[in-house]
């Protein structure tokens, strides 16, 4: 018999002052040995669900709770503490810098047993076979800030995991990770079914849980729906409604009129095919020979030119290391490649955050070294990745009315850029708002608003996306798109793989501080090899494309190069 | 701790209560005496143990401030102190054979302090100052907020130089205008910045309960260091020669 290991009934938190509850009638059991995946827009109530099961809340984060939780191997109790249910539940967050607290990596795992009075004799081996596990053995004696991002979030996982929990809750544990720190915390959940009683993450990437054994979409504070991912991922409408980006497969299946459960790229492949459906002749052709819209300048103009540039951190090896580049006017290009590999540093320099070691960046025809400052950061507005990082106003318009003050302009001109700057970003109207009650996504368009006041040319962007859900990611790169096609020339540091093959035009990849790859995206997808040796991926929409035989960006146009054959 | 040296030697083997008693006693020691001959000794003696530990290489990365503290203690002292009999005087300046002798004495007093602290710091890693703390009676709470220093101070530099860049790329200039003007530009830097710390310190307390930090009742130790015969030798010798150095009349 399969006993549930954790039952919420009617399970209800509602934070202290807030006007509604944060999780309403919550019901749910959770099998042994089950994989279970939560997915919802931002605000659904994820992560107080997490918190209410191993305690935190109530006894951290006040409020009122109702309902009741039960942990099997925890005796009932009205309200367990967070000291009893750790133990049994164990919390992985998504932020890996905050829940590293320790010297080394060995002492790090063994931060939870020191504190459960584990026996020293047995913690030796708990903790080898913890870091063992998420492939960390050998790191014992590191500093963990002196580890990347995955192996944080890997620690962070084997710290919970020496605990032995019989569940295992993790807060969306891939957010902040490049792409492969991603795909090596979902191996590795993968991996870990089969060891411990239950698993639950939650997760924006719906083609990454395939594999759950169940999913749960919440929405304001309930859970609308249950079930296996075929049963809940099938509708792309319902699930893109709830925040979460669909399945790029169901997506082409219902434009296509297919029936849209066939959920891997292999699957929908050959639904559409026995449909009788095939590519037309010379469709890569007719792709290769459009362009998302007419190249922005005729003759070429270029704005940003990079020539042998070297920057080094201290005596540090370069972090960029010998790289040129020429970017046009109007274009739209995509920088991407693992953590650490530059693209930041890169980035810093055209905006004269960071100066050359060696090489020069000329910008708008002159050299950085010959702007003054403030002048080039007018002239090239710099979105970094946390909007947390710069909000400090009372008021959405004082906000972004902040760099046109700087920067001198009259009142009255400043007036006018702010006035524009909001109409662009869909803020108008919101002026006298606090940021601070702004959502995360609305939060990271009044970031890009205050660089707009000041009328840039070029725009750089860190990782614009980062953090939001499915609807913010939309909202802020439809954003920089519109930004882009008015003329505004565009570099986005991204992660995300669709993002470069849905929104730009020209793809830097780097690795090692070097440029490795410069294309345009089609070249650039058209060569699975290399991404692959550059552990970067074909997203979902792409791969899709290659089982047609095609080279095609999106679901789009996927679509338009099919044909159905005669009966 | 930043400037460890990772070694085997016999220091680096004492237990961690050894390292912080040892060097609280030799701090001490330099104190019972007034005499550049044994000053000199001292010094000697403490550099004979950075070489033993092989922390010659951050003594290298000092040798300025080391360099620095001896020729302004000698100087400041023998021409400042006024002791004994003056042959020679200018203004507020006097030198007399006793005042050279302090001043000498003042100067391998700070010197072997510098050695005897960098030698601590090359041999001992935070998580064994920790537990050495623990070890000689501190609470567990004063231990983990010494390493927990250690990990966040950095990060919180961090963040705070991503703030000021932020806000430099949208033109705040920190350098220009009078006191006032520049204060009042410091609010954009310091808004974020109590965000984040505020932010931080929810999340690290939330990871800290998680892990059942500041459970009630008994706690265990991943690590552990034997207390040997050469931490007995070692904590000995120190004592016999602190006794003798304060029972002896002053030199």
């Amino acid at each position: 018999m399969n006993l549930p290991i954790l039952t919420l009934s009617d399970l209800a938190f509602t934070y202290r002052d807030a006007p509604k509850p944060a999780l309403d009638q919550i019901n749910y059991r959770h099998r042994r040995g089950e994989f279970t995946v939560i997915v919802g827009e931002t605000g659904a109530g994820k992560s107080t669900l997490c918190r209410c099961l191993n305690g935190l809340i109530p006894s951290f984060t006040k409020g009122r709770l109702d309902g009741s939780l039960r942990v099997s191997g925890h005796r009932e109790s009205e309200r367990p503490h967070v000291y009893e249910l750790a133990r049994i539940v164990g919390l992985v967050f998504q932020d890996f810098e905050a829940q590293l607290f320790s010297t080394n990596v060995e002492l790090e795992t063994a931060f939870a047993l020191e504190n459960f009075a584990v026996d020293p004799d047995q913690m030796k081996t708990r903790v080898e076979q913890a870091l063992n596990r998420v492939g960390l053995s050998g790191f014992e004696q590191r500093d963990p800030s002196s580890l990347s991002g995955g192996e944080k979030q890997r620690l962070a996982i084997a710290s919970v995991l020496a605990g032995s929990p019989s569940l295992v809750v993790m807060d969306e544990p891939t957010t902040d990770l490049d792409p492969v720190g991603k795909r090596g915390i979902f191996r590795l959940a993968q991996d870990m079914r089969n060891e411990i009683e239950g698993i639950i993450l939650v997760e924006h990437e719906t083609e990454h849980v395939l594999s759950a054994d169940r999913i749960l979409l919440m929405h304001e504070g309930r859970i609308v729906q249950e079930g296996p991912p075929g049963e809940i991922l099938a509708d792309p409408r319902k699930v893109e409604r709830h925040g979460v980006r669909p399945l790029q497969t169901t997506v082409l299946l219902s434009e296509l009129g297919l029936e849209t459960d066939a959920l891997t790229i292999q699957d929908a492949a050959a639904r559409i095919r026995s449909a009788g459906w095939q590519v037309r002749p010379s469709a890569q052709e007719s792709l290769d020979g459009t362009c998302r819209r007419e190249p922005p300048h005729e003759p070429r103009q270029s704005v940003v030119r990079v020539e042998n540039l070297v920057y080094r951190y201290g005596e540090a090896p370069p972090a960029v290391d010998g790289v040129s580049l020429d970017i046009a006017a109007g274009e739209f290009v995509a920088l991407v490649g693992q953590n650490g590999c530059g693209k930041t540093t890169l980035a810093k320099h055209l905006n004269g955050l960071h100066a050359p070691t060696e090489g020069e960046v000329r910008v708008l025809g002159r050299s950085t070294f010959d702007w003054t400052l403030p002048e080039l950061g007018r002239r090239v507005g710099y979105v970094f990745q946390n909007p947390d990082h710069q909000i400090f106003a009372n008021t959405v318009r004082d906000e972004v009315a902040f760099g046109a003050r700087n920067y001198g302009f009259s009142e009255e001109e400043a007036g006018e850029k702010v006035d524009a700057a909001l109409a662009e970003t869909g803020l108008s109207g919101r002026d006298l708002e606090d940021p601070f009650n702004l959502t995360r996504g609305e939060r990271q368009q009044l970031a890009v608003a205050s660089v707009l006041a000041t009328d840039p040319e070029i725009l750089v962007l860190d990782e614009p996306t980062t953090g939001l859900d499915y609807h913010g990611q939309v909202a802020i790169l439809d954003l920089v798109r519109r930004l882009n096609e008015s003329g505004r020339t565009v570099v986005m540091i991204t992660h995300s793989m669709w993002v470069v093959a849905e929104y730009a035009d020209r793809c830097v990849i780097m690795s090692g501080g070097r440029v490795v790859q410069d294309a345009d995206v089609r070249t650039c997808f058209s060569n699975p090899a290399l991404l692959e040796s550059l552990y970067l991926e074909a997203p979902e929409a792409v791969r899709l494309g290659y089982e047609f035989g095609l080279v095609a960006r999106s679901v789009g146009e996927i679509a338009g190069c099919l044909e159905r054959m005669e009966e | 701790m930043v400037l460890y040296i990772p070694s085997d030697s016999l220091l680096h083997r004492l237990h961690p209560s050894t390292k912080i008693v040892g060097l609280a006693l030799l701090l001490i020691l330099t104190v019972a005496f007034q005499s550049p001959w044994y000053q000199l000794v001292i010094l000697s003696g403490v550099l004979l143990l950075a070489r033993s530990a092989g922390a010659f290489r951050n003594l290298r990365r000092i040798l300025p401030l080391m360099i620095t503290v001896l020729v302004f203690s000698v100087v400041s002292w023998s021409l400042f102190r006024r002791v004994g009999d003056p042959f020679w005087s200018f203004g507020l300046f006097t030198l007399s054979a006793e005042s050279i002798r302090f001043g000498f004495a003042m100067g391998f007093r700070l010197e072997a302090m510098l050695v005897s602290g960098m030698v601590f710091v090359s041999c001992t890693k935070v998580e064994e100052f920790a537990y050495g703390l623990r070890s000689i009676g501190l609470p567990f709470a004063v231990s983990f907020a010494l390493s927990l220093a250690f990990r966040l101070v950095p990060l919180f530099f961090t963040r705070i130089g991503t703030v000021v860049q932020a806000q430099q790329a949208r033109g705040l200039d920190l350098k220009s205008g009078n006191v006032l003007q520049r204060a009042r530009k410091y609010v954009p830097l310091l808004v974020p910045i109590f965000v984040y710390a505020i932010r931080d310190t929810d999340l690290l307390s939330m990871a800290l309960e998680s892990k059942g930090f500041g459970m009630r009742g008994r706690r265990t130790e991943y690590l552990s260091f034997p207390f040997v015969w050469r931490d007995y030798a070692i904590l000995g010798l120190l004592l016999i020669l602190n006794i003798a150095g304060w029972l002896m009349p002053v030199p």
